[in-house]
């Protein structure tokens, strides 16, 4: 690398790129929110840092992610994250006009929506599955492409990788393009992931070889838009808790479908899937660990993702895993988006409109039951078990002024705590929040949020707030606070409150804050991972050149 | 290791200056299935904002709300064109063209479900803006606030006026 590096002052047909992002956390006890005595062993100051650096001559891109979680991750991360070592390296030639791509090393990618195969990163999740091997695409006119790929999965640092190998295939083809069609659009695909776990002494004489397919289809015309997509798991063994359940055998599968209409100021989509025993993971004990290990596919839970505080304290986790001991196999519902603008000068829509979105989801349970003869679990198809998560949300932006706009929000939630998290109630919440920003003087902003929860349960009612104020465009400040003083156990009565600041010039940014952490889901992309409750200093610093 | 990385962050540094900056070569659909090789933006003769946004990120869409005020003038002066790189996951990218259409927004918008674009630029937190002119990235910024849209089209002026 280091010659890469000095070939770039002579040559000009070269450029490199370099990213660096640093996560660090100094916890503090305070009067409520103590360390636990394991954690202050390792040490209180945390870090998580991420250097990447690619170089480009030609066709030609070398690169390479070197991580450091010295001298240990940020709590709650893989314990296999650790001191420094490379994350990904790779080595690619990506000739655009004979459509050529390929990359050997490290690699990312998905097919169709990832419910069959996903290889990426989330830093904050600490999910990195890359692949180690080879991946080739080639580009076919401007109508198809063929993706063929194989390797070893990462599960811990760069060359921590899983004990099997995977197989993958992705034929796409865009039937417009290739029969010229003007007004209306059809693509679709077909993928095949194959997988084949390194023998041992505690898988001898099964099976290990398994294979999964999945085809998908989308279509267009004007402004209505229809897709669906369908993936086939092999059969395989069922693991659950990390264990091997050797005599239980079962297949998984899965239903995508996708529907919407728009014209102009309006439109509306609707999802639907109905999952069973859909996650892969490149090791049959990996399904379902807390540190999101190993997963092959992405299952992320189709609900919207909300901005405000409360309104991610419950919040639903897709079900697509087998638990074997309560007989669940996966999930079946949907959700629904509908957008609308009240055009300007209109009586609701004021002189600068305003801006009305209404969404709901509905996910619940697959009817299963034990069939004791073929010892398998058997799932209806259509029809619909214990629910498990409910949610109606009707939000208004509105622009006062030029310079002053609002949203407002209500939010309506069911949620089945003890069958998604094995707590004991279920909760009912309701949240109302707002929020308003006013902006002056060329480049100052300051904006106010206030929300209020209802619960009938578990933890019962929360109240909440965030101040922030943009002195200019370099600098930001903010508070903000969430309280729970509705709970029945007056301990556990806590501000979480949050104070801090961040500087941006160009491309980096550089953020410090103090305060405390609630616990529970940090959910991205609708993948989650517990964080436990958290007291201290933050800093995080971001950086591109 | 930390000197290591001090001494990599140098180096690096020494070198950014004296090199090129171009786009990465990366495919990417619109949300209308139409594939679009980025490279290609370095052919365009007018200016090209490569804007990195997702229907869950607020100070996106009021970036892309203040700029939709104004996008009908800055293309009358400069032929500008701005290209709205979604990073939405599989979870929410379904939500991208209800949102977009009900915006009413004139964006070319990209689809970029799998981060490739995102990670060959190494962006970490939308959203984040690129100006290119004539193949070449002339400007880069990280964050929202608000004033940051006059500070963008300035940019563009300039590079256009040249």
């Amino acid at each position: 690398m280091a010659v890469g590096i000095f070939l770039c002052f002579t040559n000009a047909y070269s450029q490199i790129r370099v990213g660096l992002e640093n996560n660090s956390q100094l916890y503090a006890d305070d009067k409520k929110i103590k360390l636990d005595p394991v954690e202050v062993e390792k040490g209180r100051f945390r870090s998580n840092s991420y250097l990447k650096v690619d170089y480009d001559y030609k066709n030609w891109s070398f690169g390479t992610q070197l991580e450091s979680y010295a001298p240990n991750p940020i709590l709650n991360y893989n314990p296999e994250f650790s001191s420094f070592d490379i994350g990904t390296i790779y080595a690619r030639y990506n000739n655009y006009q004979k459509g050529l791509d390929i990359t050997a090393g490290h690699f990312y990618d998905q097919f169709g929506s990832g419910l069959l195969f996903r290889a990426w990163e989330d830093r904050q999740l600490g999910v990195n599955n890359a692949v180690f091997g080879l991946n080739a695409k080639y580009t076919i006119g401007t109508w198809g492409k063929a993706t063929v790929l194989g390797g070893k999965q990462r599960t811990g640092m760069g060359f921590d990788l899983s004990k099997s190998v995977l197989f993958g295939a992705d034929f796409s083809v865009s039937i417009d393009e290739l029969l010229d069609w003007e007004s209306h659009t059809l693509n679709t695909g077909f993928s095949y992931l194959g997988r084949k776990i390194d023998d041992n002494k505690d898988n001898e004489g099964l099976n290990n070889f398994n294979s999964n397919y999945a085809v998908r289809a989308d279509y267009a015309v004007g402004g209505f838009y229809l897709g669906a997509e369908y993936v086939n798991k092999g059969e395989d063994y069922v693991s659950q808790s990390g264990f091997l359940i050797p005599y239980a055998q079962q297949k998984g599968n899965a239903l995508l479908i996708n529907s919407g209409y728009f014209e102009e100021g309006m439109s509306i989509d609707i999802n639907l899937r109905r999952i069973e025993n859909i996650q892969n993971a490149s090791e049959r004990e990996f399904v379902g660990n807390e540190y999101l290990t190993g997963v092959l596919n992405y299952v992320p839970a189709l609900t919207k993702q909300y901005d405000h505080s409360l309104q991610n304290i419950y919040v639903y986790q897709a079900q697509g895993s087998i638990n074997w001991l309560e007989e669940r196999s996966g999930e079946i519902g949907g959700q629904f988006d509908f957008y609308y603008e009240f055009p300007k000068e209109s009586t609701l829509g004021g002189t600068y409109g305003t801006n009305l979105a209404v969404n709901g989801s509905y996910w619940a349970a697959l009817k299963t039951e034990m069939n004791y003869d073929t010892e398998q679990l058997e799932s209806k198809y259509l029809n619909f078990g214990e629910k498990y998560y409910r949610d109606f949300g009707i939000e208004v932006r509105k622009k006062w002024s030029k310079n002053w706009s609002s949203i407002f929000m209500y939010l309506d939630q069911y949620y089945n705590m003890a069958a998604i998290e094995g707590k004991f109630e279920d909760v009912n919440a309701q949240i109302l929040s707002a929020e308003t920003t006013y902006q002056f003087l060329e480049n100052k902003s300051v904006r106010l949020e206030a929300q209020h929860l209802w619960a009938d349960r578990d933890k019962k009612n929360w109240v909440g707030g965030t101040l922030e104020f943009a002195y200019n465009t370099n600098w930001t400040l903010f508070a903000s606070d969430m309280y729970n003083y509705g709970n029945d156990d007056k301990e556990k009565r806590i501000h979480y409150y949050n104070a801090g600041a961040s500087f941006t010039k160009g491309t980096t940014r550089v953020s410090a804050s103090y305060g405390r952490q609630r616990g529970g889901l940090l959910c991205v992309g609708g993948v989650c991972r517990y964080v436990p409750e958290s007291a201290g200093f933050s800093l995080s610093l971001t950086t591109n050149f | 290791m930390n000197v290591f990385l001090t001494l990599l962050l140098f180096i690096s540094s020494f070198v950014a200056n004296a090199q090129r900056n171009e786009l990465p070569s990366v495919v990417l659909k619109d949300i209308d299935g139409k594939a679009l090789n980025i490279k290609d933006l370095s052919k365009e003769e007018k200016p090209i904002i490569i804007n990195f946004w997702a229907t869950w990120c607020g100070p996106c869409l009021k970036e892309l709300s203040a700029i939709n005020d104004v996008y009908d003038e800055w293309q009358k002066e400069t032929g500008v064109k701005l290209i709205a790189v979604s990073i939405d996951d599989a979870k929410s990218v379904k939500r991208v063209k209800p949102l977009v259409n009900g915006k009413g927004w004139d964006y070319q918008v990209l689809l970029d479900s799998n981060h490739e674009l995102k990670r060959a630029m190494n962006v970490v937190n939308p959203p984040f803006t690129v100006v290119v002119y004539k193949g070449e990235i002339i400007y880069k910024h990280t964050g929202y606030t608000q004033g940051v849209e006059k500070e963008l089209y300035k940019k563009v002026k300039a590079a256009v006026s040249k």
